[in-house]
C-alpha cells in the first residue's frame, strides 16, 4: 500500500517538475517572502506626509523631514494637486509671516492634526533637547503588519496547493487516467493519499523556506510544523473537493474563487471583528489556522491555544472530508 | 453581425456553465457581508495603558477637566488578565537594559475611559487606568499596544515615560519626543494662528464604500485576465479554436466575443455590489464605461498570455504571479503611509484611482477619460498581438 502510494506522489512530482508547476509552487511563495522583507520597512512608515515647496526654508524642510513623509514641488498648483489624490497628503506653504496649511477635506483628522501641531512646533522652535518624554522599548523588531502578510502568505500557500491538487485531478479526469486507476490494485483512498502528498509536502517546505527568508528563526518551531501539518489536511480537502467537482478548468478556475471567499472572510473576522462577535467565524478552519499562526509568529501562543486551533483546522477539515466522501467517491468512479 | 451571433452564442454556452453563477453567488455573498458585517463607521480599536504617577487628586483634577472638556468618556471599569511573561526592557539613550520575569497570572480591575474625536464623537482610542507601571509594561509587551507613565513633581510639571514595541520608526519616538515640549495651551494658541484652506468638498468613504473600489477592480476586472484564459483552455481541449481553421469566421472574433462575455459577467457582478452600496452616487454612464474598458484591457492581457502556453498548468506561474503583481496597489490602497513612486507604475493604481473617484461621485473627469484611452489603446494593441499568435498556429 505505502508502496503504491509513494509511486503515485513520485509520478505527480515527475510530471509537475515537467510542466514546471512544481518549480512555480515552489517559487512563488519564496518570491513573494522577498517582496514581504523589503515591503515591511514602507508599510510601517509614519502615516502622515505632506507637501511643501522645494523654495520653502531648508530648516523648515528638514524640520518636518524628521517626523514626516515629506514631498517637495515647485508651484502651488503641484501642491494642490498633490494634497487632492487619493491619499491623505496636506500641504504646508508659507504666506505672510506665518503659514498655510492645506486640505482637501476628506483626509483622516489625525493627518490634519499632526501636521498642524508639527508645523506649529516648528514654528515656536521646539526641539528634543527641552522634551520631558523618554522612551523605553522592549526591543521587538517585526512588526505587526509583516507578522500578517506573512500569514497571509501561508493562507495563500495552502490555497495554492490545494490548486495543484485540483488541477491535477481536472487534468487525470480529461485524459482518462482516473477510470485506468479504478482497474488497478491502488485503492481509491491510496490514490487520494498519494495524489495529495505532493501538494501538502510543497505546501509545508514552502511555508517553513518563506518564514526563514524573512527572518522568523526563533519562533515555536514544533508548533508552526503542527499547525503545518493540520493545514496539509485542509489542502487535501480543498484540493479533491474542486478537482472532483470540476468537470473541466473552468469549474475549476470557480473553485478557486469560491475558496477566496472563507480565507478573505477569516482574515477579516479575525482583524477586524470585535472580540464578543468572534465566534462567528469559529466555523472555517481557515480561521483557526490563521488564528494559529498569528498567535505564534507574534510570539504570543500558549500549548493550550494552539492545540484547540490544531484539533479545529483537523476536526472542521475532516468533517468536511467525511461529508464530502460520497462525492469523492463518486468523482473517482 | 457574425460577432453578434458569436457573442450571443457564448452567452448562451457562459449562461450554461457554473462559473457564470459562481461570479453572481460570489458578489451576492460579498454585498450580504459587507451591508451586514462591515460597520460604516466603526470605532477606532486602538488601545492605551497608562499609569499615573502622581497624587490621587492631582489625577482627578487631569481627568475631571479632560470629562467636562469632552475629549474622553469614562465606561465601565475592565478586568484585564496579565500573562505570564519574561521580557527586557532597554533605554536607548542611556543604554540601560532591565530584565522582567512575571511567572503569575493576574487579574486586574482597570478604570477604563474612551478618547473621543470631538468633531464626530468616534471613539478614537481606549484607555485603561493601571495602579503601577510594572502592570502597564506586561499589557503592552503582551498585546503590543502602546504604554505610558506620567508623573507630576512637587511643582506640578509633568513628565512622560513611553513603552515602545521596538519595531516603530524612528520618526514616531521623534513625534513623542517634540510633543512634550512646550504645554498644550502654547501649542493651542500658536496652532490657531495657522490658516487652514480646504481645496474640494470631496466626500470621504466610509468603511463599507472603501471597500467597493477594491472589488470593481479585482474581484471583477482583474478576474477577466484569469476566467478568459480557464475559458481558451476549455475550448482548446475541446478542440474549438482549431475547428476555427476551417469556418469562415475570423479568429479576432472569436476572441472579441469570449471578451465580450468577460466584460458581461463583470458588469453583472459588479452592478450587483455597487449599486446597493455607492446609491446614487456615482456617475454610472462614467463608471461603466471605465469597467467594461478595464475589462477589456485585462481580457485582452489574459488572452495574449494564453496564446503562449497549450494548458493553463503550464500558463499557471506567469498568471498567478501577474495576478500577485497587480494586486500589490491594493496595499497602498489601504496602507497610506505606503505609496512608492514604483507603485504608481502597475497599472492596477490608476484603476483604483480612478474607480475611487467615480464611486464617490467627485471623479477627475480628465483622469479617467486619460487612462480609459490608455487602457482601450493598449487593450487593442493586446488584443491585436493575441490575434496573431491565435492565427499563427491555432492549434497552440
Amino acid at each position: 500500500m505505502m508502496k503504491k502510494i509513494i509511486r503515485i506522489f513520485r509520478k505527480d512530482a515527475t510530471i509537475a517538475t515537467r510542466d514546471a508547476m512544481l518549480i512555480y509552487i515552489i517559487v512563488i511563495p519564496i518570491l513573494l517572502a522577498i517582496g514581504i522583507l523589503f515591503f515591511a520597512p514602507g508599510v510601517t512608515d509614519s502615516a502622515v506626509k505632506v507637501a511643501m515647496f522645494e523654495s520653502d526654508a531648508p530648516a523648515h524642510i528638514e524640520y518636518m523631514e524628521n517626523y514626516v513623509q515629506v514631498e517637495q514641488f515647485d508651484s502651488m498648483k503641484e501642491i494642490e494637486r498633490r494634497v487632492g489624490k487619493r491619499d491623505d497628503v496636506v500641504g504646508i506653504v508659507p504666506v505672510n509671516e506665518g503659514y498655510e496649511i492645506i486640505v482637501e477635506g476628506n483626509e483622516d483628522q489625525s493627518a490634519i492634526e499632526s501636521a498642524e501641531v508639527l508645523n506649529t512646533l516648528f514654528e515656536l522652535g521646539a526641539t528634543r533637547e527641552n522634551t520631558t518624554a523618554e522612551i523605553l522599548d522592549f526591543g521587538k523588531t517585526v512588526p505587526p503588519l509583516k507578522t500578517k502578510l506573512v500569514n497571509m502568505l501561508i493562507l495563500m500557500v495552502i490555497m495554492l496547493a490545494g490548486m495543484i491538487i485540483s488541477l491535477g485531478i481536472v487534468e487525470e479526469k480529461s485524459d482518462n487516467t482516473i477510470s485506468a486507476m479504478n482497474v488497478t490494485p491502488v485503492s481509491q483512498n491510496g490514490f487520494i493519499i498519494g495524489k495529495s502528498l505532493l501538494g501538502g509536502f510543497v505546501a509545508l517546505g514552502s511555508i517553513v523556506v518563506a518564514l526563514l527568508i524573512m527572518g522568523y528563526f526563533d519562533i515555536n518551531w514544533l508548533m508552526i510544523l503542527l499547525v503545518g501539518l493540520t493545514s496539509m489536511i485542509l489542502t487535501f480537502v480543498i484540493g479533491f473537493i474542486q478537482g472532483l467537482g470540476s468537470d473541466d478548468v473552468i469549474e475549476a478556475a470557480a473553485g478557486v474563487k469560491m475558496t477566496m471567499l472563507p480565507i478573505a472572510g477569516s482574515i477579516a473576522g479575525y482583524e477586524l471583528l470585535a472580540d464578543k462577535w468572534q465566534w462567528t467565524m469559529y466555523w472555517s478552519p481557515f480561521y483557526w489556522a490563521y488564528k494559529a499562526n498569528d498567535l505564534i509568529l507574534s510570539k504570543a501562543a500558549d500549548w493550550g491555544t494552539v492545540l484547540i486551533c490544531i484539533a479545529a483546522v483537523t476536526g472542521l477539515s475532516m468533517a468536511i472530508y467525511f461529508i464530502s466522501i460520497p462525492k469523492i467517491r463518486k468523482g473517482l468512479s | 453581425m457574425k460577432l453578434l451571433s458569436s457573442y450571443l452564442k457564448e452567452m448562451k454556452i457562459a449562461s450554461r456553465g457554473f462559473y457564470f453563477y459562481i461570479e453572481i453567488f460570489v458578489a451576492i455573498i460579498l454585498l450580504l457581508v459587507i451591508l451586514v458585517g462591515v460597520d460604516p463607521n466603526p470605532d477606532s480599536k486602538m488601545v492605551e495603558y497608562i499609569y499615573y504617577d502622581m497624587p490621587e487628586e492631582v489625577y482627578e483634577f487631569i481627568i475631571d477637566k479632560d470629562i467636562k472638556e469632552g475629549k474622553i468618556r469614562q465606561i465601565d471599569d475592565t478586568e484585564l488578565e496579565l500573562k505570564p511573561v519574561e521580557f527586557e526592557v532597554s533605554n536607548k539613550e542611556s543604554g540601560e537594559i532591565i530584565s522582567y520575569t512575571y511567572e503569575e497570572k493576574k487579574t486586574v480591575l482597570s478604570k477604563t475611559y474612551q478618547k473621543l474625536n470631538p468633531d464626530t464623537g468616534k471613539v478614537k482610542s481606549t484607555i485603561y487606568i493601571l495602579d503601577n507601571e510594572e502592570d502597564i509594561q506586561r499589557l503592552s509587551v503582551t498585546t503590543g499596544d502602546i504604554a505610558a507613565t506620567i508623573t507630576a513633581n512637587e511643582e506640578g510639571e509633568f513628565s512622560y515615560r513611553y513603552f515602545l514595541q521596538g519595531y516603530e520608526k524612528e520618526r514616531f519616538s521623534n513625534i513623542l519626543y517634540i510633543l512634550h515640549t512646550y504645554s498644550p495651551d502654547e501649542v493651542d494658541a500658536q496652532r490657531d494662528l495657522q490658516v487652514v484652506r480646504e481645496i474640494g468638498v470631496t466626500e470621504r468613504m466610509n468603511n463599507q464604500e472603501a471597500v467597493v473600489p477594491v472589488f470593481v477592480t479585482f474581484a471583477g476586472a482583474l478576474m477577466g485576465f484569469f476566467i478568459i484564459m480557464s475559458y481558451i483552455y476549455l475550448d482548446k481541449d475541446e478542440g474549438v479554436i482549431s475547428a476555427f481553421a476551417v469556418t469562415p469566421s475570423a479568429v479576432w472574433k472569436y476572441l472579441l466575443s469570449k471578451t465580450f462575455v468577460i466584460i458581461t459577467t463583470v458588469v453583472i457582478s459588479s452592478s450587483i455590489i455597487v449599486i446597493p452600496i455607492m446609491r446614487l452616487k456615482p456617475n454610472y454612464l462614467l463608471f461603466y464605461m471605465f469597467l467594461m474598458i478595464i475589462t477589456y484591457a485585462f481580457a485582452a492581457l489574459g488572452l495574449l498570455v494564453a496564446s503562449f502556453f497549450d494548458s493553463i498548468s503550464k500558463a499557471f506561474g506567469v498568471l498567478y504571479l501577474t495576478m500577485i503583481a497587480l494586486m500589490l496597489p491594493a496595499f497602498s490602497y489601504y496602507i497610506s503611509s505606503f505609496d512608492p513612486l514604483w507603485l504608481r507604475f502597475f497599472p492596477t493604481y490608476p484603476v483604483l484611482q480612478g474607480f475611487k473617484g467615480i464611486l464617490v461621485g467627485q471623479a477627475d473627469l480628465a483622469y479617467v477619460l486619460t487612462y480609459s484611452l490608455v487602457f482601450l489603446v493598449a487593450g487593442t494593441l493586446l488584443l491585436a498581438l493575441a490575434n496573431i499568435r491565435f492565427k499563427k498556429s491555432l492549434s497552440v
